[in-house]
């Protein structure tokens, strides 16, 4: 029987096959191989075939099983017996993604594939080696049948007490190969018998055809409605969020990423669970709209302020871009497993996370119209990618992926909208722009101190009301509410009381209540009477005519005084200089200190540091005589290790090649010989170790005892035993 | 996008504009599921609360009803995680039921078992439980129904309580009609009331919340108990309840401090009923010595802490709630709420103004400024007698003696806190005070010679800030008050808003120390008004000493 090998098969492919495969496994032309074997071994290495097969649907998993377990080469009618008749339109597929192939006389499968299959793929046992009477399964004993019915779907090992005295059942089954011994407690059940259980085929259930997604019939208005909201609601919270932490940087932890208590913080601010706020700070974070800075301070970035002049529709892309593409699953966020996670950390990385999402989506979008149940639609996810060996798909991260992309408004009530369809294919995102809410420019005020904006605000007029008013509600519209102290840091930015009375005047459209021209009157009135500044010296005079011939004196004037009342001047150097400079242009100061006590001027001065006296560079003291022996000591200890080492380590090199292999006995004699003759010398030995691997030690034999040899090995400087049996040779060096 | 009238806030709150054309078919829609927050000029603010939307369900609305009337009148799209929210909540209600069992008494079933085992093991309802009876059913020891209402409340499972009330024992009351017709609003409070079984009712002071209590007695038909703030109250509420129902002077009894009568409609005041002997509340009694078919609470939001509770303990006779201001600055509205019943009726002061049943009423503040040696006092004054101080400062004397002039003719009404200020007030005015010592005698007869104008001006402590009737009152004057207290405010302003009989407005001026935490605390007390839609306008003595008013 002749097999071609999977290189020849593929240089037999055509241009179009070949393209074909690699659009199936990208990874093979990444970087591109040099020539077609290699491309073979690529193909069948273990970790491109592992991806080819979980990229497979559960029913092309099926049919693979089936080729694994059919003896080469096989054809699609035998397939299409173990499995259905359906297969037929399967095997081409898996032709095209290079996991079987085809051979002169039939389909071949590259043996790494079974590897990766695993064991008992299909829960299949090994071939039989005996011949086989199946016909007589038929019969077995009821025992015997017991047996069968617990290994037949797999695992195909059972377990018993002792294969030397089986019961009646198992005994039977032995008798006639139907079992065979796989250890002494343990029998398997070869593959032929299992299949021939199994009504000739392997898998209980076919997974044929995807399972229906069941969901709920969605009005597409209102889809495309709710999903406008939360596109806006969404692009709302990251400005929150990002202009709070311009206002609060948070501190990013130790280990990086945003604590407990500071995405508690926020998630109060935006009003919404900790894990939505930990999503919109992911996302931001992914658009780089913010950063962690040097000193670890969580911030907006200037990409920011560019952001926030874009169109919403370029806004929202920014944010869901990254998304598509991350292997960042915010969801992570706050599982009781995994408390330390912490958003914009570095253990958020999980590699299945961004091909789920993609296949989520394209879930929800070829369900467009219905907002499919989430166990149904976790089913259709489970059956086109089962992702067998990887454990199968995490129901948490569709879960996730489905409330993120809500959030986002790429669905809406649960329902593909139109904007993530756009998106998707990449079209133009203007339609967003449309259906978002028109901006106002206007608010209302009322008489309870409160101002309301009946929908989004332009962003000019949102960012002044933001400093003089604290936002009470949040959503389609806004409410503000005026305080005295919102005011008060409406003033603090520069604002007048009547510049503040102008705006609010412009951009309210219900006249301006009375009672709030005179709050903002009154704490414009109080605002900056008392005034606090730094300075380092103070001149201070009763006499206000001494003062104005001071601030008046030119010579002065390397003092930069300010006068900040009549009988006080301000300077910005050192008390001390200042004095002195009066003193040199004749005037008689006198220094005060923070009390108002009179000082009476220093004639000795004292350092204001603490003492540091230099260190002392001279002889050494002579060492006494124990701190020299042990010096020495130490000295030749470590010279003699490194030189033994060094010469030892040459010495074996050299025997390396010229030791004699030496049977066991011989081994004995020579030693026997030395240790009688020569106790002192030192010897070369091979040593195989518990893995069989030889090496070469150098060593010191001290004696003989019970089949081993005790010695000094002068790599470690330990005595060891060495098994005689274990020695490959032994010579003098 | 519709042009709705209403804007649903992701904060669950929800903003009408009430200039739209459709603000009042809106407001009627939300009304029986959305609690009213705030009433100002333009736009009032609801809330949706958990109590809200339970209620709704206990009255028959479903949550389909909720989201369809929420995306209707909704501006903007509505957030799809609020409608969620909102069908997750009520789908809370009615998993748990209370009943009463001919064999077991009061008894928790359930629909749902998990929630049974939840609750069930909760700390606060264990020991209000009594055996099991089978996977769905638990017994509860019938004295504890009011206060396992009320934990099921705080866990987020409330028990709709099908256990009924007692009728109490019987008793023929009647509106009587005849020269006089109840306002639409008061039967339609009456009547949520009725239906809803237990529950608050807030109305404006002076829109006829005792004809409210005379009418739910006539729907029960049953011995009433009626608890009042002080003894005037409680004698007005006599008088009002002889003249519009068919209760005759035998029927109704007085227990207060001078008297103690037990009739099939008893009145009592709160403070005897709060009175201890021996450290024992032996008024308390009252509750249990009739077969009370109906409990009035006036005032409710001055309802003292040991009759709240002992309220948790009658939890099976109907209850009703009866205030102006249902805000405590003790924070405790949840627990009237939960105790007493829910709100069944609540309207803007505005709109019952605007149907002419309240008087129109303008709201001055007038700032006074203090004298240079005042403001040094005040300002060396200790933190403790600060408010004191400037609430009563001389200045203001001089103010309120202009104001009085500038009002001669009309009925006024100067208010206080303070008792020196008061005296030399009365004194200074040449007018009767009433403060907390003057008998109750002087004080009926004082508020006797008010109504019929024998007197035009009085000057009251805060025993005048509830329940009197003064419906010729059109001047308030308020010199000082309780600190920040936002209910007393609108209390004092309740007096001057019975509608007069020829349709004049009234005028409440509240006299301020400028730049003193007397205009802090004015602040917060005039927010609930403001939130009612009042506004205050802000005028300077100089321009009361100029008649510029």
């Amino acid at each position: 029987m002749e097999t071609r090998s999977f290189a020849d098969y593929l240089r037999t492919l055509d241009d179009a096959a070949l393209i074909s495969l690699f659009s199936h496994r990208p990874d093979l032309v990444t970087p591109v191989p040099p020539d077609i074997a290699s491309l073979a071994v690529r193909a069948t290495s273990a970790p491109s075939l592992a991806r080819a097969i979980d990229a497979l649907t559960a029913w092309q998993y099926q049919v693979l099983e089936a080729c694994a377990v059919s003896a080469e080469p096989f054809t699609e009618k035998n397939i299409a017996s173990l499995t259905d008749k359906a297969a037929i339109f399967v095997l081409p597929g898996l032709i095209e993604r290079g996991l079987i192939y085809t051979g002169k006389d039939g389909l071949y499968l590259p043996t790494t594939v079974r590897e990766v299959l695993g064991n008992d793929c299909a829960g299949l046992g090994p071939q039989s080696m005996a011949k086989l009477n199946l016909k007589k399964l038929d019969e077995a004993p009821p025992a015997a049948k017991k047996a069968l019915d617990a290994m037949v779907w797999g695992p195909p090992r059972g377990t018993i007490a002792d294969v030397k005295k089986p019961g009646a059942g198992v005994a039977w089954l032995l008798e006639n190969d139907f079992v065979v011994v796989a250890n002494s407690h343990t029998v398997l059940m070869p593959r032929e018998v299992a299949i021939y259980l199994r009504g000739g085929k392997i898998h209980k259930e076919l997974f044929t055809k995807a399972p229906v997604l069941v969901g709920d019939k969605r009005d597409s208005k209102s889809v495309q409605l709710a999903a406008i909201a939360n596109i806006s609601t969404f692009l709302r919270w990251t400005e929150e969020i990002l202009n709070f932490w311009a206002q609060e940087p948070a501190d990013a932890l130790r280990s990086g990423g945003l604590g407990v208590r500071d995405l508690k913080i926020i998630s109060t601010h935006l009003g919404v669970d900790a894990n939505c706020a930990a999503f919109v700070a992911e996302l931001s974070y992914l658009a780089g709209l913010l950063t962690i800075d040097p000193d670890d301070r969580i911030l907006p970035t200037s990409q920011f302020d560019i952001w926030l002049t874009q169109a919403p529709s370029a806004r929202w892309q920014s944010l869901v871009a990254p998304w598509l593409i991350t292997s960042r699953v915010s969801g992570l966020v706050g599982k009781e497993e995994s408390k330390n996670v912490a958003p914009l950390g570095p253990e958020l990385d999980r590699v299945a996370a961004a091909p789920l999402r993609k296949l989520t989506l394209r879930l929800l979008q070829e369900s467009e119209g219905t907002a499919p149940q989430f166990a149904s639609l976790l089913a259709l996810a489970q059956w086109s990618t089962p992702a067998k060996r990887s454990g199968g798909i995490p129901s948490d991260y569709v879960l996730w992926t489905l409330r993120e992309a809500e959030w986002l408004g790429l669905t809406g009530q649960g329902a593909i909208s139109k904007y993530a369809t756009a998106l998707l294919a990449g079209e133009d995102l203007d339609v967003i722009d449309q259906d978002l809410p028109k901006p106002v420019d206007h608010i209302l005020i009322q008489s309870d101190h409160t101002a309301i904006a009946p929908g989004p605000l332009e962003h000019e007029i949102a960012q002044e009301l933001a400093i003089l008013a604290e936002i009470e509600s949040r959503g389609g519209a806004t409410v503000y509410r005026f305080s005295e102290a919102t005011i008060r840091r409406g003033l603090d930015h520069g604002r007048t009381g009547d510049e503040i009375k102008a705006f609010l005047k412009k951009t309210s459209k219900t006249p301006m209540p009375q009672p709030l021209e005179y709050l903002i009157a009154d704490v414009a009135k109080k605002h900056g009477k008392l005034r606090v500044g730094n300075t380092s010296a103070f001149i201070r005079c009763e006499d206000s005519a001494l003062i104005a011939q001071i601030i008046n004196d030119k010579r002065l004037d390397i003092l930069s005084l300010r006068q900040i009342a009549p009988e006080v001047l301000i300077c910005q150097h050192d008390a001390a200089d200042a004095m002195a400079t009066l003193r040199s242009f004749g005037y008689l100061p006198a220094g005060e200190d923070s009390q108002g006590a009179l000082l009476s001027g220093p004639r000795i001065q004292r350092a204001k540091s603490k003492a540091r006296p230099p260190r002392i560079i001279g002889e050494f003291d002579r060492p006494d005589e124990l701190q020299l022996e042990g010096a020495l000591r130490a000295l030749r200890t470590g010279e003699k290790s490194s030189h033994r080492q060094s010469t030892l380590r040459n010495i074996a090199a050299n025997a390396l090649g010229s030791l004699p292999r030496t049977t066991a006995n011989e081994t004995l004699d020579i030693l026997v010989n030395y240790l009688q003759n020569q106790p002192a010398t030192s010897l070369s030995i091979g040593y195989a170790d518990n893995n069989g691997l030889v090496s070469h030690r150098i060593i010191d034999p001290l004696k003989l005892s019970a089949g081993s040899l005790i010695a000094r090995d002068h790599a470690t400087g330990e005595v060891q035993t060495f098994r005689i049996a274990r020695i490959t040779g032994v010579a003098a060096i | 996008m519709s042009e709705g009238p209403l804007i649903v806030q992701s904060d669950k709150t929800l903003l009408l504009d009430i200039d739209h054309p459709m603000s009042t078919e809106c407001r009627r829609a939300i009304a029986p599921f959305a609690e009213l927050e705030r009433s100002p000029e333009h736009i009032h603010t609801y809330r949706l609360t958990n109590l809200g939307l339970w209620n709704a369900r206990a009255a028959g609305h479903d949550a389909e009803l909720v989201i369809d009337t929420l995306i209707k009148y909704s501006r903007y799209a509505v957030p799809h995680s609020l409608l969620v929210d909102v069908a997750e909540t009520m789908s809370r209600y009615g998993r748990l039921r209370l009943e009463a069992d001919p064999v077991h008494g009061l008894i928790l079933i359930t629909t749902d078992v998990g929630v049974l085992e939840e609750v069930i093991r909760a700390k606060k309802i264990a020991p209000l439980l009594g055996v099991r009876i089978d996977p769905e059913t638990i017994a509860v020891h019938p004295s504890q129904r009011g206060a396992i209402k009320q934990s099921l409340l705080r866990l987020g499972w409330p028990a709709e309580d099908f256990a009924g009330y007692v009728d109490g024992q019987a008793h023929e009351i009647n509106l009587k009609q005849n020269d006089w017709k109840i306002r639409p609003y008061q039967e339609l409070a009456a009547e949520g009331f009725w239906h809803g079984g237990s529950g608050v009712v807030v109305l404006p002071c002076g829109a006829g919340k005792t004809i409210v209590g005379a009418a739910a007695m006539a729907h029960a038909k049953a011995t009433t108990l009626i608890l009042v703030t002080n003894t005037v109250a409680a004698r007005q509420w006599r008088d009002e309840l002889l003249r519009r129902t068919t209760l005759n002077e035998d029927e109704i009894g007085e227990y207060s401090g001078a008297k103690k009568e037990i009739r099939p409609v008893t009145i009592a005041t709160y403070q005897v009923m709060t009175k201890k002997k021996n450290g024992v509340y032996s008024h308390l009694d009252l509750f249990d010595t009739h077969d009370w078919g109906l409990i009035i609470y006036d005032e409710v939001h001055l309802l003292p802490a040991p009759i709240f509770r002992f309220t948790a303990d009658i939890q099976s006779r109907r209850r009703l709630g009866l205030t102006a201001t249902l805000v405590r600055e003790d924070g405790m509205e949840g627990e009237v709420f939960s105790l007493i019943g829910p709100k069944r009726f609540d309207v803007p002061w505005k709109e019952i103004e605007a149907q002419g049943y309240i008087a129109p009423a303008e709201c001055i503040e007038v700032r006074v400024n203090l004298t240079e040696a005042e403001r040094l006092s005040y300002a060396t004054a200790e933190p403790e007698e600060r408010y004191r101080y400037c609430a009563t400062t001389r200045t203001k004397r001089d103010v309120v003696e202009e104001l009085v002039g500038l009002h001669a003719g009309e009925q006024i009404l100067v208010i206080g806190q303070y008792i020196d200020q008061l005296d030399d007030l009365s004194e200074t005015l040449g007018v009767p005070v009433i403060k907390g010592e003057t008998p109750i005698k002087e004080r009926e007869r004082l508020f006797a010679a008010f109504r019929t104008g024998e007197i035009t001006c009085l000057v009251v402590s805060k025993v005048a800030n509830f329940s009197i009737d003064l419906p010729e009152a059109t001047i308030a004057i308020q010199v000082s008050g309780a600190f920040g207290s936002r209910q007393e405010e609108a209390q004092r302003l309740g007096r001057i808003v019975r509608p007069k009989a020829d349709g004049r407005g009234a005028k409440f001026y509240s006299v301020v120390s400028r730049d003193t935490i007397d205009q802090d605390f004015a602040q917060n007390r005039q927010r609930f008004l403001a939130e009612q839609g009042y506004s205050y306008r802000i005028i300077d003595a100089d321009d009361v000493f100029q008649g510029k008013i």
